[in-house]
């Protein structure tokens, strides 16, 4: 492998799996405070990316329509969050996980026709929109400026969040809430909301991740199934309720995907389970998360 | 008014023995295509019992069953069509390798509890599901095994009969089980392992051989579908069907025997009649399933154990 | 147990009993005929099934309109498989239990295919295949019972592009990327088979496999764009895979920089969502099997009408095969004056298809009916305002499927 192909794999795997990071993220911070180990994530993503689509092609005669979806569609996925976990999540958070695990699976459902419904079934598309549409020449390989742009959200997104955390009264009281629900409780701090706000915030994230897809890929039914499981690995993998663990994670396994295809393409599938394997078994609470 | 009502329904062996009875002369009474769908229920009620040995009565939430019931099922359907195998051989060797399975997935899986074993079991099934998808020249991959060499005596009727004689059998023995110290010391360890280490009980060793024997009797569940449909597929142990048998204890009750049974029969009427009338029909099952989890938390028994308990005072 | 339980049993059973038994009964008139279709009516594949589905019900209407078949009404009955062969299976052994159908007919995976091929054997009832595309279906695992009215991946994926590309570029290095099942994998041998036969000194430099429904192919497409090959290959990628591939490798400028051999892009349901301007598989030489923009037939362009109408968007090959397959049943019913089963397979090992891409015969040894592939180059043109074959260049028929010859062997092997 030349120095080239190497910088192009790294590049490629790195630009997918900084979406997965965003989906990935917002599972994480969803079971850190909230516990809840959340199925229908996937399902959310993938509303966003056909919202994105929705609301691209409505708004088709603005210019900058596509701007304004990624603006709006996450925006829309986080109230349509904020909706399932006030009248659904909230009654089984005393529950047993096996329930969360059975109603968030029931959501998949529920959305995926919804989604099935509105937009039908055939594949859509976006375009790669002004002004990330060009190509940059990187070591003599072609690389599409929107896959950097990708990066670029990636690392802004992690940032913004980790900064969220540390520096802002929410940050802390997010922070307060995943540590000790019942001491947050009782010194004032309204746990549901923020449970509500936690939850919503990790739908945006998912919501955020979906609308950045579609110029780079297709928005088509089963984009659920096939990213919840990707999710959960990284999710194992960095840490159940670490951010900078989901980043981490959602790393490792782009850089994964992008070089298992150059050593030993059959196993590469296998390899992402076993390495979650071993990480529960060794070290269950991931590479950067805490033991409890 | 309840008093007739108790007393009816008192007369246990009375009912049992109807069923007994119905279960029997069911292919004379009902079309064929309804012998297919009762086989069917049939054999997912056993695992669903099977599961329900790890999920009800162990308090073990597993999320990769079908990965044992795709051993089974895969097993004899390999030594049928690769290996010749004898009939009965190919069919008692799955319960025995869905057991080694389920040992070796088990004795990783039970070194952690609560979310991290659910995500092990996950891990697991996963990875037995990529090894037939990818395996290819053993498993045929994602064609699946068809035309199975199962011997011309198992017609529709007959291959009914023989999966009631073997889910009858199993499910004794299910009973048997949890009604014995070793079920009793599993439903301890579900209530407060804690306390159970504390009385010198070896958790951990009980939890392996309750996963051990949940995946032999998913290995004879697996192995039962295989004959009565003459072919195996790799979503066999797909997550979405591990979902579907935990669907099905959580339909029923986890918290009693019969559970699982019931929620077998409900879950595979209920998708088959709602699929007949719309093509959004998984919009429905979702909407039963949120239904279900919010408001009848101990499944069907539970529902009507409590209405029944309330009118017997 | 409780006796409560024992009580709860009975009574669920009884009343699942009732709710079945209230099955609308039959109407006392002339018993139809009954076709079984069983397709992708949900998930990622579902514009074929809802696509051949209407293919399908346009030639009931049409003859139903006409008498119906021996004065018997023609009656579809569509049945969703999921894309997983464990349903796919239980909807054929429904259809043929409860609704009594006289034959049975769809389905795109090939494992489906595979599953109700295997199930109509033992029953003894027909089964036409109008997509599903692997070879193995009517050749190692072929019988009495199935006929394909479709090409298979034989033609299609492997010997009309290995053709098409020795007729047009002659590339000698070669890299393939395809999804990575059976198909997959014999398309390829398929391909590799003709093409070195061709051109000898050809090679294929690297295989690359991407898993089942991947819909992000960044990372093949870096090493391809580093792999030095003069063309690449897709293997079995189709659909919204396919588009999803373009988008990624247009956008990697890998058009520009080799030749692309895109046998599925013919299928015109893939790209009727891209509009001029956008990423299309630029150049690239693809196959199609339903070219309808360049048929010349008034009844063809009178189906491309009312499959519009029908689902609002242009038909596909598996339509049109679905449309054939309903005349075919015709056909072979009134010739044999009935549906008696034994009588149509043989009428129809000796059927001529007349179809919108011409004559077609079925042959006798396979079942496979020798239906033709065209090749050409992908672009925009005024017929239609999304890409499509715009430049045919020639077409195959028989020429392009595996010889009976080689079918015995490979039975013989097995």
């Amino acid at each position: 492998m030349t120095f080239e192909a190497a910088m192009g794999q790294t590049l490629s795997g790195i630009s997918v799996g900084m979406v997965l990071f965003l989906i990935a993220a917002g599972l994480s911070i969803i079971f850190g405070t909230l516990k809840v180990l959340n199925l229908a994530h996937g399902s959310i993503y993938m509303v966003g990316g056909f919202l994105c689509y929705g609301l691209t092609t409505t708004l088709a005669t603005i210019p900058g329509s596509f701007w304004w979806a990624l603006l709006l569609a996450p925006i829309l996925v986080a109230l349509l969050g904020g909706f399932l976990e006030i009248f659904l999540l909230r009654r089984i958070y005393a529950q047993d996980m096996l329930y969360q695990y059975i109603l968030t699976f029931g959501l998949i459902l529920i959305l995926g026709e919804t989604c099935k419904f509105i937009w039908g079934v055939g594949y859509n598309t976006v375009p790669v929109p002004w002004p990330v549409d060009g190509k940059v020449s990187i070591l003599g390989l072609m690389f599409p400026v929107y896959n950097l742009f990708l990066i670029g959200c990636g690392i802004a997104v992690f940032v913004g969040l980790l900064a969220l955390m540390r520096f802002t009264e929410l940050g802390r009281m997010i922070r307060a809430v995943t540590y000790n629900r019942e001491m947050a409780n009782a010194l004032g701090i309204n746990v549901p909301r923020v449970y509500t706000g936690v939850f919503m915030l990790g739908c945006y994230l998912a919501g955020l991740a979906g609308a950045l897809m579609p110029p780079m890929s297709v928005v088509a039914l089963g984009a659920d199934m096939s990213v919840i499981i990707d999710c959960f690995i990284i999710v194992v993998i960095g840490g159940l309720g670490s951010l900078p663990g989901a980043f981490l994670g959602a790393t490792i396994l782009g850089l994964m995907n992008a070089f298992g295809i150059y050593i030993i393409p059959k196993l590469a599938v296998a390899f992402a389970f076993m390495l979650m394997i071993v990480i529960l078994i060794i070290r269950p609470w991931g590479l950067m998360g805490k033991p409890e | 008014m309840k008093n007739w009502a108790t007393q009816i329904i008192s007369v246990k062996w009375g009912w049992l023995g109807i069923l007994c009875i119905f279960l029997l002369i069911l292919p004379f009474i009902l079309p064929l295509s309804w012998v297919s769908l009762a086989t069917e229920m049939l054999i997912m009620a056993l695992a669903g019992c099977a599961l329900n040995l790890m999920l009800g009565y162990t308090g073990m939430v597993s999320f990769g069953p079908a990965g044992l019931y795709a051993v089974g099922a895969y097993t004899t359907a390999i030594l049928l069509t690769r290996y010749h195998a004898p009939f009965w051989g190919a069919v008692m060797a799955a319960p025995v390798l869905a057991g080694i399975a389920g040992l070796i997935v088990g004795w990783f899986c039970v070194r952690r509890s609560a979310v991290y074993f659910a995500l092990l079991t996950l891990a697991f099934a996963q990875i037995i599901w990529t090894i037939i998808f990818q395996w290819y020249d053993f498993t045929n991959g994602d064609n699946g095994i068809v035309n199975i060499p199962i011997p011309d005596f198992f017609s529709l009727t007959n291959s009914y009969y023989f999966s009631l004689g073997v889910v009858a059998v199993c499910v004794g023995l299910l009973w048997r089980i949890v009604h014995s110290p070793f079920g009793k010391t599993l439903q301890a360890i579900r209530e407060n392992p804690g306390r159970t280490e504390f009385i010198a009980i070896h958790v951990r060793r009980y939890q392996l051989a309750a996963f051990v024997i949940s995946s032999f009797f998913l290995g004879i569940a697996g192995s039962l579908f295989c004959v009565f449909s003459g072919s195996v597929f790799p979503d066999y142990a797909h997550w979405a069907k591990s979902t579907d048998m935990l669907v099905v204890c959580l339909l029923g009750g986890f918290y009693s025997f019969p559970g699982p049974m019931i929620g077998s029969v409900v879950y595979i009427v209920l998708g088959k009649m709602i699929s007949k009338y719309t093509m959004f029909w998984m919009f429905f099952l979702g909407i039963i399933i949120v239904f279900l989890v919010l408001y009848m938390r101990n499944g069907i028994m539970g529902f009507l154990g409590e209405k029944f308990s309330r009118g017997s005072h | 147990m409780r006796p409560v339980s024992i009580f709860v049993v009975i009574t669920t059973i009884l009343i699942v009993l009732t709710i079945g038994m209230a099955a609308p009964l039959q109407a006392a008139e002339k018993k139809p005929v009954v076709v079984g279709f069983i397709h992708s009516m949900s998930g990622a594949m579902s514009m074929y099934g809802i696509s051949s589905e209407a293919g399908g019900q346009i030639a009931v209407e049409e003859i139903n309109a006409a008498g119906g078949i021996l004065g018997r009404p023609l009656k579809m009955i569509t049945r969703d498989d999921k894309l997983n062969p464990e349903v796919g299976l239980r909807e054929a052994k429904d259809l043929l239990l409860s609704e009594k159908a006289d034959f049975l007919s769809g389905t795109i995976s090939s494992a489906v295919a595979l599953a109700i091929s295997n199930h109509v054997k033992r029953e003894k009832k027909i089964f036409i295949v109008n997509i599903s595309q692997s070879s193995s279906i009517t050749e190692e695992n072929g019988h009495r019972y199935i006929f394909r009215i479709d090409t298979n991946a034989v033609p299609y994926w492997g010997y009309a592009p290995a053709i098409a590309l020795a007729n047009t570029w002659k590339d000698k290095k070669i890299v393939s990327l395809g999804f990575d099942y059976e198909t997959g994998k014999n398309s390829l041998k398929a391909f590799k088979e003709k093409y070195f036969q061709l051109i000898p000194n050809a090679k294929i430099i690297d295989e690359l496999w991407a898993p089942l429904g991947t819909t992000d192919f960044t990372a093949y497409i870096t090493k391809i764009a580093n792999s030095g090959a003069d063309a690449f290959f897709l293997s079995c990628i189709y659909g919204g895979g396919e588009l999803a591939f373009t988008k990624q490798a247009y956008a990697f400028g890998l058009y520009d920089k080799m030749h692309a051999i895109q046998p599925c892009a013919g299928d015109v349901e893939t790209w009727h969502g891209v509009k001029k301007g956008e990423p299309y598989p630029k150049g690239t030489l693809a196959t199609g099997r339903f070219p309808f923009w360049a048929i010349d037939d008034p009844k063809s362009k009178s189906f491309v009408e009312k499959h519009n109408k029908k689902v609002s968007f242009y038909p596909s090959y598996g339509a049109m095969n679905q449309y054939v397959i309903m005349y075919a049943l015709k056909a072979a019913i009134e010739k044999v004056g009935g549906v008696d089963t034994e009588k149509i397979i043989n009428a129809l090992e000796n059927m001529t298809l007349d179809t919108f891409v011409g004559k077609i015969p079925i042959r006798a040894y396979d079942h496979q009916a020798m239906m033709p592939t065209w090749y050409g180059i992908m672009d925009f043109s005024p017929s239609l305002p999304f890409p499509h074959l715009a430049k045919t260049q020639g077409v195959m028929g028989e020429e392009s499927y595996h010889t009976v010859e080689q079918i015995k062997k490979l039975r013989q092997q097995k």
